[in-house]
């Protein structure tokens, strides 16, 4: 589900970036994710979690993964992405994200 | 010149490069300061305030003077905000509540007025139409001693005063930014929004949950 890792700019957190456009039902993930690790807070256009680092979850699927260990970024991210791939929280847009299609175009 | 003569102002202080480099420069024009530290977690880390906490010391030793500090949960109110209005408005709604905060605690420590750190067009708040819905909160003064300079030249006084090694540790930005920050609000716009919450609430929460850490404990 991540492709690209990488550290913040101001080094204090690693990013997880989507390989596919993603949709995410803030609320669903919710929903699951309570049952798997501690729920910080829902802001409605953020979730954030806790679980081996704080993550705050984006609509997009981007992660912000509070540590400078790569180490527990990637194994977080994997855990996060394992426990909501496959569900209703989820939406894949069709296409890739590097496709370069417009807005639009892929809601359609 | 002796510190307290001139004024007493709340100085609303972050773990940047901007807010320390204001707050030394009206230290060194003999105004006593108390500074206010908005504590945005869970949207940023612990790092921010422990960079906020040694800037606050730097400038203690550097300039003799002790700086009460305020650090005050904002946290909940990003969050009342994010779930209920406009997100482009967003850091306008978050400023906002900084100066409300800050005013009230201007008025418990009877000091003068609010300085900030902001200089004019260097983030999507601080443009010209932005400043003036912010200023529009608060009754009292609000200083902005950076507001003409550009950012090499704020960088160049904090690497003088030794402020810039401490305000670029690592520490995360805020993640509740939204990707399009509105850089000309209208001041109904905000109003209007800002109708949606209980503004009144969220600052009494505010006051409640803040910690007030003097020279000694610092």
């Amino acid at each position: 589900m991540y492709s690209l890792l990488k550290p913040c700019k101001t080094s204090a957190a690693y990013e997880a970036i989507p390989r596919e456009h993603l949709n995410l039902d803030l609320d669903q993930s919710e929903e699951i994710l309570k049952n798997v690790c501690t729920i910080v807070t829902n802001a409605g256009i953020l979730l954030i979690v806790n679980d081996r680092c704080e993550v705050s979850i984006h609509k997009d699927g981007r992660l912000i993964l509070k540590t400078d260990s790569q180490e527990i970024a990637s194994d977080q991210a994997g855990r996060i992405a394992a426990w909501l791939e496959g569900t209703t929280a989820i939406r894949k847009h069709q296409q890739g994200r590097s496709s370069g299609m417009t807005k639009s175009d892929r809601g359609r | 010149m002796e510190v307290g003569i001139l004024a007493k102002l709340i100085s609303l202080i972050s773990g940047g490069i901007d807010s320390p480099v204001a707050t030394y420069l009206m230290i060194q024009r003999g105004v006593e300061i108390v500074a206010v530290h908005m504590d945005n977690r869970p949207f940023t880390d612990e790092k921010n305030l422990d960079k906020t906490m040694s800037l606050v010391r730097h400038l203690q030793d550097l300039t003799g003077t002790p700086i009460k500090t305020y650090v005050v949960p904002h946290g909940p109110n990003h969050i009342a905000f994010a779930r209920n209005c406009q997100r482009h408005l967003h850091c306008l709604f978050c400023r906002r509540m900084m100066y409300r905060i800050a005013e009230r605690i201007a008025q418990i420590e009877g000091a003068d007025g609010i300085l900030t750190g902001e200089s004019l067009g260097q983030v999507a708040s601080q443009t010209l139409q932005n400043l003036m819905v912010i200023n529009r909160t608060v009754k009292m003064p609000i200083i902005r001693p950076l507001i003409g300079l550009d950012k090499v030249e704020i960088i160049e006084i904090a690497r003088k005063i030794g402020t810039y090694e401490i305000s670029t540790l690592p520490g995360l930005c805020c993640t509740i930014v939204p990707k399009k920050p509105s850089t000309a609000a209208k001041s109904g716009d905000v109003l209007c929004e800002e109708q949606k919450i209980d503004i009144g609430t969220l600052v009494e929460k505010s006051l409640a949950g803040m910690h007030v850490f003097s020279f000694e404990t610092l």
